[in-house]
């Protein structure tokens, strides 16, 4: 082996621990002893024997021995920086898929934001209140006859406000993640809110100032939106990040704006869950010391932290330089630094958006000590797989799988020549018994130190399964996540979508003309979406009456669905707040292997609560809306998915309801999975090896814990690869 | 006396020290065209032929496979054998260097005559010779004599 060129761990590096300090140094004193007995065993050759043959013979094998000898020296400088390399670069794969993760989870709600103000501003509630608004407003500053039409417009507009607030209200129960949501008319007055707490100070407020209604009454048409970057507004007294719209005349999408709409997110509180997700915790639950998770905007500021007192939000970051600006989409920049005082390992993901939300230019920086990454894990199972297996296995990089044979080699080569100096000794009789106790040393400290590398080895190795494990928790967490904030949205939609005055009125009055208009509604929604198949209405007696698609319409107006699990939870729902689910199966509906249909009450006058008048049912594009959750959660390495590495979703039957590799996961099949990983509780994760389909899988599972007020159907996610 | 260990499959076998003449990592085994199967091949070491019998087929058990950790054991000659210095030991070997492909080396250990313990005969085999018990384990001590010359056992050269 040449010299060693490189290094980056250094023994002397303070990164290595103590353990292997010592390691290296009795690795390294006891080669050393190995020279001095081979200049013993030349000098012994001399004195005896004659022969210069035998001489020779033992001279030679005493270099041989030194060769091995200096040559393990020279391994073991290597040895301990490609030891602290491999446990690096897992790490910081680790954490880069985790800083990741995080800016994904928040650009995917963003999305839904985007989606949500452009669809609500068509309400009719809203845009007729702003034009009674208007119209009032027009009048009162009008001189003739305006003091007679005051009474019955005031009264009018008054109604209209209430109702408007109302609305807004119902939007806010079903979608529990606005602090508030306001309407204003063309000059920027406050009309109506939804946050009852705050409407003294907030009706009648003038916005006509802030970007976020400037910039709404700027767009073009419905389909265009504004969002303001983290920032102050009036409307709140914390940071707020509004998304706006124009509402239009008359609801329609291509009319002129008379006034806008703006939906305050709660940035923060989804950015704390987010954040504090993935970060490790101590018995009390508090976040390990030098661990941090914040995302920052486009100027460098903090905009959320896990740590507000470390890393305070509306402050620039104490990052290096290069951590702050990030230049380009999708970016990552992984570097050791000091922050907070402490060495860190610091990784920052700029946002690339998601689908076709560009994002805010926002960048997620996870920060962890530097240690950490090389600290030995303190789970210490049994898995069930041999330390040789485990080195063999695709989990250890090639460079260490290389060292570990040349280790090996030199090993076998050390016991071969002292057995072979021994046979030597043996034919000299008598005289050449001296040297046998020169060939046991060197055989025994051959032993001793390779036997310490390969413990090191070994070490390293159940390290990285360690880690490995880790990585596929988190994402099977990440997919369990992903999965369950979408079925949340999800729900969310069918609750507000049953409250559509459309839908009930079409109900109430039973014409074709009503039920026409009911699908038409039902057309624009799914219009807008891309993860239904279809919507649909059925009346109280399971009759479909209405639906998105006219292409289905006739084959569903044959069909009665009052049998049908969804259609008879809907009928139990007598709250706008409640849905029902009927999970993942074979549908009669459908005729679908797989298919998943949310449900929501219509109820009488479109209530909050009441009688129900028949169920608004949808329908996932299932296939399509899970696949991509799935394959955004495999295993990779530099980008690649790892070979058969492989995701699916088990519903509480344990069977899998979708999978990304439909050939050794199959629909439907119950898989035989260590008992750690399907006797999870709600929100937990495992991880393990199981073997099938002929191969050694590692595997990580989290089940559901659903998000905010959606409990989840529980389902589990299992990420797995191979490992022979 | 000194035994030099190795293994073939799970076994442990050992041979005496003062029969071996050197112990070989790997080595280009030259077939011989009609050679039996139980022959490896010839060697060349240092100018001497030697032919080498793989120990696996011997026993008519799995063939030892060259790899890492195989090793080949050549005997001295019995020529070679007279002439090791204060020898008091009566082993034979064959009257030609013969060396034989085990699965891998073990250790070196120094066995005391009294611990030398007559083969069961429900175990009984040409070239077993004795047993040595070490606490859980023992190790059959072979006979080279009987292994080198193979000519003898017709069976394995057919």
């Amino acid at each position: 082996m040449s010299e060693p060129k490189d290094i980056k761990f250094n023994i002397y590096n303070p990164i290595i621990t103590y353990e292997h300090r010592a390691a290296y140094d009795m690795i390294v004193s006891h080669l050393q002893e190995i020279f001095p007995i081979c200049n013993q065993g030349k000098c012994k050759a001399l004195e005896v024997s004659d022969d210069p043959q035998k001489q020779k013979q033992i001279n030679d094998l005493m270099e041989k021995v030194e060769f091995f000898s200096n040559s393990l020296i020279t391994i073991t400088k290597v040895f301990f920086d490609q030891l602290y390399r491999a446990k690096e670069t897992s790490s910081q794969s680790i954490s880069q898929s985790t800083a990741m993760i995080k800016i994904d989870m928040i650009e995917r709600n963003l999305l839904e934001r985007t989606c949500d103000v452009r669809w609500w501003a068509l309400e009719k509630a809203f845009w007729q209140c702003i034009t009674l608004a208007d119209d009032q407003k027009k009048r009162s500053k009008g001189k003739a006859g305006a003091k007679a039409a005051s009474a019955t417009s005031t009264k009018a507009l008054q109604e209209a406000v209430e109702l408007a607030c109302t609305r807004l209200e119902d939007i806010r129960n079903s979608y529990t993640l606005y602090r508030d949501l306001v309407i204003a008319d063309i000059d920027g007055t406050i009309i109506a809110n939804s946050n009852g707490d705050r409407r003294s100070e907030v009706l009648g407020m003038n916005v006509s100032d802030e970007e976020w209604f400037r910039k709404a009454l700027e767009t073009k048409d419905g389909t265009e939106y504004f969002v303001q970057d983290v920032s102050r507004s009036k409307l709140e007294d914390i940071d707020s990040l509004i998304y706006s719209t124009a509402l239009r005349a008359n609801g329609d999408e291509q009319g002129e704006a008379i006034g806008a709409m703006g939906v305050l997110f709660d940035f923060q509180g989804e950015s704390q869950i987010i954040l504090n997700d993935y970060l490790p915790k101590d018995e009390d639950g508090q976040t390990l010391q030098g661990w941090f998770s914040f995302f920052t905007n486009q100027t460098g500021k903090v905009i959320c932290s896990s740590d507000e007192s470390f890393v305070p939000s509306g402050e620039i970051a104490d990052l290096p330089r290069n951590h702050r600006k990030l230049s380009n989409p999708g970016e990552v920049i992984v570097s050791t630094g000091t922050v907070c005082g402490n060495r860190s390992l610091i990784v920052s993901h700029k946002s690339e958006g998601f689908d076709e939300y560009k994002g805010l230019d926002w960048t997620s920086h996870l920060v962890l000590p530097e240690s950490a990454m090389f600290e030995r894990s303190l789970l210490n199972e049994d898995y069930g797989i041999s330390p040789q297996e485990l080195m063999n296995s695709k989990l250890i990089p090639d460079t260490n799988k290389q060292t570990y044979r040349e280790i090996q080699r030199n090993k076998g080569d050390i016991q071969l020549i002292s057995i072979n100096g021994i046979i030597l000794a043996t034919d000299l009789g008598k005289a050449g018994t001296s040297f046998i106790p020169i060939f046991d040393q060197i055989t025994t400290t051959g032993n001793s130190t390779t036997g310490k590398m390969e413990e090191l080895l070994s070490e390293m190795s159940s390290d990285m399964l360690e880690q490995n494990l880790k990585a596929l928790e988190n994402f099977s967490k990440q997919a369990i996540d992903l999965i369950d904030r979408n079925l949340f949205e999800r729900a969310a939609d069918v609750r507000w979508w049953s409250t559509d005055h459309a839908f009930w009125e079409a109900l109430q009055e039973g014409t074709d003309e009503k039920f026409e208009q009911a699908s038409k509604r039902l057309g624009i929604i799914n219009a807008s979406y891309t993860m239904y198949r279809d919507l649909v209405i059925a009346d109280s007696n399971g009759r479909i009456v209405a639906n998105s698609k006219s292409e289905n319409r006739d084959k569903l107006k044959r069909m009665n669905v009052s049998e049908q699990s969804w259609f008879r939870q809907g009928m139990q729902i007598s709250r706008s707040v409640q849905f029902g689910v009927q999970d993942v199966c074979d549908s009669e509906l459908e005729n679908e292997e797989t298919s998943l249909i949310y449900c929501g009450g219509i109820l009488e006058d479109g209530q909050r609560e009441g009688k129900v008048l028949g169920v608004l049912g949808i329908l996932f594009d299932w296939e399509n809306l899970v696949c991509p959750i799935l394959e955004g959660c495999l295993p990779r390495i530099k980008g690649k998915v790892v070979e058969g590495g492989a995701a699916f979703y088990v519903n509480d039957e344990r069977k899998v309801i979708a999978t990304t590799d439909p050939e050794n996961f199959k629909i439907g099949q119950v898989v035989n999975l260590p008992g750690e990983n399907l006797n999870l509780d709600a929100g937990e994760s495992a991880s393990g090896i199981f073997s099938a389909n002929e191969r050694k899988y590692i595997i990580g599972s989290s089940k559901t814990q659903g998000y905010r007020e959606y409990q989840g159907l529980g389902w589990t996610a299992h990420v797995v690869r191979p490992i022979d | 006396m000194l035994y030099s260990t190795f293994y073939l499959g799970e076994t442990q076998m050992a041979v005496p020290i003062p029969c071996i003449l050197e112990i070989g990592r790997s080595f280009k085994f030259h077939r011989v065209r009609g050679a039996p199967e139980v022959i490896d091949g010839l060697i060349n070491l240092r100018g001497k032929v030697v032919t080498i019998i793989n120990l696996g087929l011997a026993f008519e058990e799995e063939k030892v496979l060259a790899g890492d950790e195989s090793r080949i054991f050549i005997f001295k000659n019995n020529s070679e054998l007279s002439e090791v210095a204060d020898s008091d030991v009566e082993i034979e070997t064959a009257p030609d260097n013969i060396g034989i492909h085990v699965d891998r080396i073990s250790d070196v250990i120094r066995v005391e005559n009294e611990e030398l313990q007559a083969v069961p005969s429900n175990m009984a085999h040409p070239f077993y010779k004795h047993v040595v018990r070490r606490g859980d384990s023992f190790t059959i001590i072979l006979e080279p004599s009987k292994i080198l010359n193979l000519h003898e056992n017709q069976d394995l050269l057919s």
